[in-house]
């Protein structure tokens, strides 16, 4: 089976998007490179105080007129672009592929689901409407209308290129709002697409704008007195102590969608072959890189004795390393290939540096995947495969940090309340997931963990594009999440009017 | 060379190659088997409808959520492999037997990936499912055409 048509054959030279004009940026530039073939495939500028200044005003500018177009033909906009997103959804999941590195799969996945966000604003219409009510007291009446704020900011990650920021932007664009989105300068061109076709599709010049960049960038999205608000997925240190705090003393609105150390319970009575195809897409589905991801299992034993316990403990572990061992690393665009690599080497040296403190720490290796064997001749720079640690307890440190690769920690708990205390001592409240055919103990799970996405037999808690994607403790910060009706509220302020006629 | 673990990716493709197979085979046997013309047509076209359902159904419903690399552990596409197929030389009771083999693999096929990727893959596998009932279908009507004596 060969490897799938690149869609990127030469260096791309990355532009700014700004006022509707492919701008060449002052600022340095930085290679964007594939992290399964070590290919350079676009120079991506990191852009001045002065570049992302110029954006906000464009898009400050752009407000009036699009503030005041009907959401009809607002939304038009949005189907065009939606129909646009579909004939070039093979490209674009390629793309995908190529500068992050995720399977085919998994990009096509995450074009399905950025598409999703767009469908979902089109409703806007229907779900921007107030509500009223007649004589509130005779011959006066009172009603609440939705109004857009102005211009928001878009911070993207690196780990879900193409699909995050448009967990926003549709739906700030759809209630009237204008965005200006930084991408991360990791995997860039994914949004440099986007806004290609953004373009095509006639949004209006100044209402879409992407600023290519680092640092400068944000720091000038969180000092500009222009900007109502910030939406960021990333980590927690940056979203908790630099966005969030930020946004609080400038008087911003914010979602920060941050880290997370999410647990997997599985129950005695789960559907093992389902509950092990799951896990492995949990904990290994795009490396590993992922707020979603699964990253400790827990084996309980509840309603067992010692003997029945331990008989269920291995059958679970040994069906979990073996089906892990399995899995195929090499180029995403390989269609035989089930696990991409890293994103870059500075972060397989990281997940490397939690492999040996889970070593030293007394934890049982039983999948090494610094021993990795690749599908296909590839440089092994990224390249990390499966890792499996069992006999981890919650106070070592592979249990307790999040490590954002492929690594696994096998956790005991005898009962139910002894995993729920485990998970609630964690300081992430993102997904936790229990396996089991039992309704009472399902219910116990949902009603009683204070995470934000609890799955029942599902692995990756990814609420589709008409739920909020919830987050609790820290693994969000902020009010509003992101999609869905929250985040419909997070781009309107509610104006209520009183009106009587004399 | 066995595969196993194949991901949703490789079976899609599969099946894409496997319904362009079908077609060009029985736009074959429609032209050099006028008896049985407006049923290989039919069945040609059919095919490429095959390929848009099973397509554009892996297209609408694949996210990032699904088990898409893990829902078809040990499948070995090699077992259902059809190369390509030509009636050349061929009379039509022999060519029917060759079409009734294929939809016999290609229901196989379809029927296979449908049990293993069932309640992992979202609304895939019932794609995979009608499919192959189609193909089973057909190859009802090849055999009672075989039976016929043609």
């Amino acid at each position: 089976m060969a490897i799938l048509e690149e869609p990127i054959k030469e260096t791309l030279e990355l532009r700014n998007y700004i006022n509707g004009e492919w701008v060449k940026s002052e600022g340095s530039i930085e290679e964007v490179i594939n992290p399964a073939t070590g290919k350079v495939l676009g120079e991506v500028p990191i852009s001045t105080k002065n570049e992302i200044n110029a954006a906000v005003e464009a898009a400050k500018a752009a407000f009036l007129d699009w503030r005041r177009t009907p959401p009809l033909a607002r939304v038009r906009c949005l189907f065009r672009l939606k129909e646009l997103m579909e004939e070039n959804f093979e490209e674009l999941s390629r793309i995908q592929t190529m500068e992050h590195g995720k399977t085919i799969d998994e990009s096509r996945g995450e074009t399905r689901r950025g598409i999703e966000n767009v469908e979902v604003a089109a409703g806007i219409p229907s779900l921007m409407m107030g509500y009223n009510l007649e004589d509130i007291a005779a011959g006066i009446d009172e009603y609440l209308i939705r109004q857009p704020l102005g211009v928001f900011g878009i911070i993207g990650p690196f780990n879900f290129p193409f699909m995050v920021p448009l967990w926003f932007i549709p739906y700030a664009l759809a209630t009237g709002n204008c965005t200006v989105v930084k991408p991360s300068s990791e995997d860039p061109i994914s949004q440099i697409k986007i806004a290609e076709l953004a373009e095509e599709a006639g949004i209006p010049p100044g209402v879409y704008n992407v600023v290519n960049g680092g640092r400068t960038v944000v720091s000038g999205m969180l000092d500009h007195p222009d900007i109502a608000g910030i939406c960021f997925v990333g980590s927690t240190p940056v979203g908790r102590d630099v966005i969030y705090r930020r946004c609080g003393e400038t008087g911003k609105r914010v979602i920060a969608q941050c880290g997370a150390k999410n647990f997997l319970l599985v129950m005695p009575d789960a559907d093992l072959e389902g509950t092990i195809a799951t896990c492995m897409t949990s904990f290994f589905g795009n490396t590993g890189q992922r707020c979603l991801s699964g990253a400790n299992l827990v084996i309980v034993g509840e309603g067992l004795n010692e003997r029945e316990y331990n008989a269920f403990y291995k059958k679970v572990v040994e069906a979990f390393v073996d089906a892990a061992s399995r899995i195929r690393v090499g180029y995403g665009l390989d269609e035989k290939v089930q696990m991409g690599p890293l994103r870059d080497r500075s972060k397989k040296e990281r997940v490397i540096g939690f492999i040996e403190t889970g070593i030293k720490e007394g934890a049982t290796l039983r999948l090494d995947g610094r021993e990795v064997k690749l599908v296909g001749d590839w440089p092994h720079t990224c390249f990390l495969g499966p890792t499996v640690f069992e006999d981890v307890t919650p106070d070592m440190t592979i249990a307790k940090e999040e490590i954002f690769g492929p690594v696994a920690s096998i956790l005991r708990a005898k009962s139910l309340d002894e995993a729920i205390e485990v998970i609630h001592n964690s300081p992430f409240g993102n997904a936790a997931s229990i396996f089991t055919t039992n309704g009472k103990w399902a219910r116990e799970f949902q009603y009683r963990v204070a995470c934000g996405n609890i799955g029942i037999n599902v692995g990756i808690v990814a609420p589709m594009a008409f739920f909020p994607f919830s987050g609790m403790k820290n693994s969000f910060f902020g009010t509003l999440h992101g999609q869905g009706q929250e985040v419909i509220r997070f781009f309107t302020e509610s104006k209520v009017v009183i009106q009587r006629w004399f | 060379m066995e595969e196993l673990n194949v991901t949703a990716s490789a079976v899609i493709s599969f099946a894409e190659k496997l319904e362009d197979t079908s077609s060009e085979l029985y736009e074959e046997l429609a032209e050099r088997f006028a008896a049985h013309k407006e049923t290989f047509l039919a069945f040609a076209k059919e095919s490429r409808k095959n390929k848009v359902l099973v397509t554009r159904t892996y297209q609408e419903t694949i996210t990032d959520a699904l088990e898409a690399c893990f829902s078809f552990a040990g499948l070995n596409l090699n077992d259902y492999a059809v190369q390509k197929v030509s009636a050349e030389g061929m009379n039509c009771p022999d060519a029917l037997q060759m079409a009734v083999e294929l939809e016999e693999k290609a229901s196989r096929f379809y029927s296979d990936v449908a049990r293993r990727s069932h309640s992992l893959l979202a609304t895939i596998p019932g794609a995979f499912r009608r499919v192959a009932e189609v193909r089973n279908k057909r190859k009802l009507e090849l055999q009672s055409l075989l039976k016929q004596g043609h």
